[in-house]
């Protein structure tokens, strides 16, 4: 990088300085650490299914009627469900459902917002002008009922619920990037590549790009608690997985009618949305604390 | 929202959504404000309660409340598999089933204040002929009514009938007022949520899609008098979730609770305060299947696929096994017919004799059913199971009823399933309706949804109703060929039989389930 000092503005933080603090910050917050395990425990569980799930085929088509509603034992550790599928396979599968929509609802947006956001901000003018009107139509709606009404408008499938919520997600990253790549765009050391005759996209990609994407980082871990909880949310109104995606969502929604006679129906796939979302809020809300400059371990502004 | 600060909200929409399970329910309205002794207030988890107001349309769920507010010539009772009087006192044929006099009751008179006479009577049914909507077929053979006298109806039919049986249907069958509305026009007077029958009860209030859906008061003028204990208004309230209903039963908000799952039902045995009555219905659970997409040898595959004793299972005593299309305790049900069972080996061989089966190119089938009902659901995730086992990729869609129908009849058959289950039952005591509305040659398809067509059958259609009338043991033994054509032509899947599960608060008597009306309580009998 060929950047001048910038008395007005920080410089772009070395990568290798961001693992002191973030070592500091596990030390000093046992809910990252917390968050943390559980993610990885949640990414663990959702690898290892096959080899930890007592029935694997109860989270495919396999159905036992013979055996419906058994109550939590030793044979099947959550129970069974209405048509005798081992409710714990089934959520162990489901942490390869709810994680991966998130993951690919967050790539979806970061591909469309980021863009679009360093475009805007790097820019300006008419383009950026029209970028965030559009940006600012889809903030206007609540992203879950935005949501809601794509999914009801798309085939009930993972594919749909998906595009549905990457949909309404991606402005959020635009709108965020945006103001990063506008700072950015102004600072003495793209000035100077300017100056130096730089062609405009590599100054995009190599120096507003990078610089812009940091609080992104944040954003998207913050984001996957969110993103989960309005998949399950949409899959529980039968927008989402159909039967028999092991779904949490749908887990729950399946169960619902079933909930104060057979309770394990509901608790176990209710239990795994919580703490994957909570995890990743943690986590989030952690490397949040981490990467702001101002953030000084044990003394936490809120 | 703050996306930045999400996780305490996170959670606590998380926590929501396990709640949600637990259902809710808006607050009661002031007709809960009455003595609970007086109102009977009866809980259907169906979507609506009524969906059309018209009593010569009218074909779905509607009758359960509009059995209350209109009446038929006569009602058949399963306790004599007969039936017996109601609007007509007494009736003769003669003829052989070509004519049928109808005795009628006197001093009955309609929600409108106009006395019910033979003419008012005669004018109904002609005005329900001429819609020719719901069940309007009962009244086919009829040729022309004659009124003697005020209280006389004769009817004249071009071929022999049972009319006295299907007078007592639970659609179409009703005697209502057509001068009722005034000047506008009856339809939409009657759709705005009005009445015009004989019955114990009138509507008085219709909130269309809410959950106290319709409410009844009692007719003041009601033939059968109000002396003695009886309910002085019904309440219909549509909960679509079990576990809400079941709350609402156990805390006394409701009085009757239509369809719960198994397992909610099971649990208020020993429980003092609720009754609980299970009994056969003639209702059965049908899977028709696309015969113009579907080869007879992958039909029967498919039937032999089915694990029949594994829905029973799951549906955990609300349902028995299928045998024939006839559901048992209705004339025409035989126990022993050559019908399908659980044979995978059976259905491998079949699939193979198409090209498909397992080790070979898989076959993609597609399924509708009505969302919402549990039992339904349970049963397409056990066919999806069952046929995935043999190479066969089912996809299952759950689709509100009306989309579901308006796709099975669409114009555009690349828009048809290759499987459509749906609930059947008798318009009236006889077997009739399976076949003339789902397995007689339809062009365009109405409730024909497996799109069959078969001359013979069709023709054996055509000679069962005057059998009935005339000949009884021989009505039997068609109805039996019939049903053995059907299982070997497989257009259709007899999935099981359903059982009534119904629950209700303790210290009510007079209560008698009637399959002849699929979950109508008839709450003028009931004493509270």
């Amino acid at each position: 990088m060929t950047a001048l000092p910038a008395p007005a503005a920080p410089p772009p933080v070395p990568a290798p300085r961001r693992l002191a603090p973030l070592r500091r910050a596990v030390r000093a917050s046992p809910l990252i650490t917390a968050g943390g395990a559980i993610a990885l425990l949640i990414v663990l569980a959702a690898l290892a299914a096959p080899l930890l799930a007592p029935y694997p085929a109860d989270a495919g088509s396999a159905t036992h009627p013979e055996i419906a509603l058994h109550a939590p034992s030793l044979r099947h550790l959550f129970g069974t469900d209405q048509v005798g599928r081992d409710v714990f396979s089934r959520v162990l599968y489901g942490a390869r459902v709810s994680p991966l929509v998130a993951l690919f609802v967050l790539l979806i947006a970061c591909a469309v917002g980021i863009p679009l956001g360093v475009a805007a901000g790097y820019f300006g003018g008419v383009l950026d002008e029209i970028i965030m009107r559009v940006t600012d139509v889809f903030l206007a709606f609540p992203p879950l009922l935005l949501a809601l009404a794509f999914a009801t408008v798309l085939p009930a499938s993972l594919t749909s619920l998906t595009i549905a919520i990457a949909i309404t997600w991606w402005p959020w990253y635009t709108r965020l990037v945006r103001g990063q790549a506008a700072s950015v765009a102004g600072r003495p050391y793209v000035e100077a590549c300017r100056a130096l005759g730089i062609q405009r996209w590599r100054i995009l990609l190599r120096h507003v790009l990078p610089n812009s994407v940091t609080p992104v980082i944040v954003q998207v871990s913050l984001d996957v608690g969110g993103v989960i909880l309005t998949a399950s949310a949409l899959s529980f109104l039968g927008l989402g997985a159909q039967d028999p995606t092991p779904d949490w969502g749908l887990m729950v929604a399946e169960g619902e009618n079933y909930f104060t006679t057979q309770w394990w129906l509901v608790t176990y796939p209710g239990l795994a949305i919580l703490l994957t979302a909570l995890a990743f809020n943690l986590l989030g809300d952690g490397l949040r604390d981490v990467l702001d400059p101002r953030w000084v371990p044990g003394v936490r502004e809120r | 929202m703050n996306r930045h600060h999400t996780w305490a909200a996170a959670a606590a929409a998380a926590l929501v959504l396990s709640l949600a399970a637990c259902g809710g329910s808006a607050s009661p309205p002031s007709t809960q404000q009455t003595a609970a002794s007086e109102v009977f207030t009866y809980d259907t988890t169906a979507p609506v309660m009524v969906d059309g107001w018209d009593p010569a349309t009218e074909y779905s769920d509607g009758i359960i409340a509009m059995s209350e507010m209109y009446e038929t010539l006569t009602r058949y009772d399963p306790a004599t598999h007969a039936v017996g009087p109601l609007l007509a006192t007494s009736w003769t044929s003669a003829d052989a089933g070509r004519t049928w006099t109808f005795h009628l009751r006197h001093g009955v008179v309609f929600h409108t204040g106009r006395p019910m006479t033979a003419q008012a009577a005669r004018a109904a049914i002609l005005r329900t002929i001429k819609l020719g909507g719901g069940a309007a077929y009962i009244w086919g053979a009829v040729k022309t009514i004659g009124t003697p006298d005020p209280y006389t109806l004769v009817f004249h039919l071009s071929y022999a009938s049972p009319l006295a049986l299907q007078a007592s249907a639970d659609y179409s069958a009703y005697i209502y007022d057509t001068q009722a509305g005034g000047g506008s026009a009856l339809a939409t007077w009657l759709n705005a949520g009005h009445d015009a029958g004989t019955g114990p009860y009138t509507a008085q209030t219709w909130n269309k899609g809410q959950e106290f859906e319709v409410t009844l008061k009692e007719f003041p003028q009601y033939w059968g008098g109000w002396s003695g204990p009886h309910y002085g208004k019904v309440v219909y309230r549509v909960v679509p979730q079990d576990t809400t209903a079941a709350q609402l039963l156990r805390s006394g908000q409701v009085t009757f609770v239509e369809q719960i799952n198994p397992s909610l039902w099971s649990s208020f045995k020993g429980d003092s305060g609720v009754t609980l009555v299970s009994s056969p219905s003639w209702q059965n659970l049908l899977g028709q299947l696309n015969v113009k997409r579907l080869s007879l040898p992958l039909r029967q595959a498919i039937s032999y696929a089915i694990d029949y004793q594994g829905i029973i299972a799951a549906l955990q005593g609300a349902g028995v096994v299928s045998s024939g299309i006839v559901p048992p305790g209705l004339f025409g049900h035989f126990g022993d017919l050559p019908g399908y069972s659980y044979d995978k080996a059976k259905a491998a061989a079949l699939l193979g004799q198409a090209g498909y089966g397992p080790g070979r190119k898989p076959l993609s089938l597609s399924l509708t059913y009505t969302q919402g009902d549990s039992n339904e659901q349970v049963v397409a995730t056990i066919i999806k199971s069952d046929l995935a086992a043999l190479n066969v990729n089912l996809s299952v869609q759950s689709l509100a009823w009306p989309t579901q129908w308006a796709k099975g009849k669409s114009s555009d058959a690349a828009q048809h399933q290759d499987i459509f289950m749906e609930y059947w039952w008798p318009d009236y005591a006889d077997p009739y309706s399976w076949f003339t509305n789902l397995l007689q040659t339809e062009n365009p398809p109405y409730f024909n949804l497996s799109y069959y067509s078969n001359a013979s059958l069709d023709r054996m259609i055509n000679q069962v109703e005057p059998l009935v009338a005339t000949d009884k043991p021989a009505a039997g033994q068609l109805y039996r060929n019939m049903q053995v054509t059907i299982l070997q032509q497989a257009p259709m899947l007899f999935l099981y039989n359903a059982n009534y599960q119904y629950a209700m608060l303790s210290g009510i008597s007079g209560f008698r389930v009637n399959p002849a009306y699929p979950n109508v309580v008839f709450v003028y009998s009931l004493k509270p």
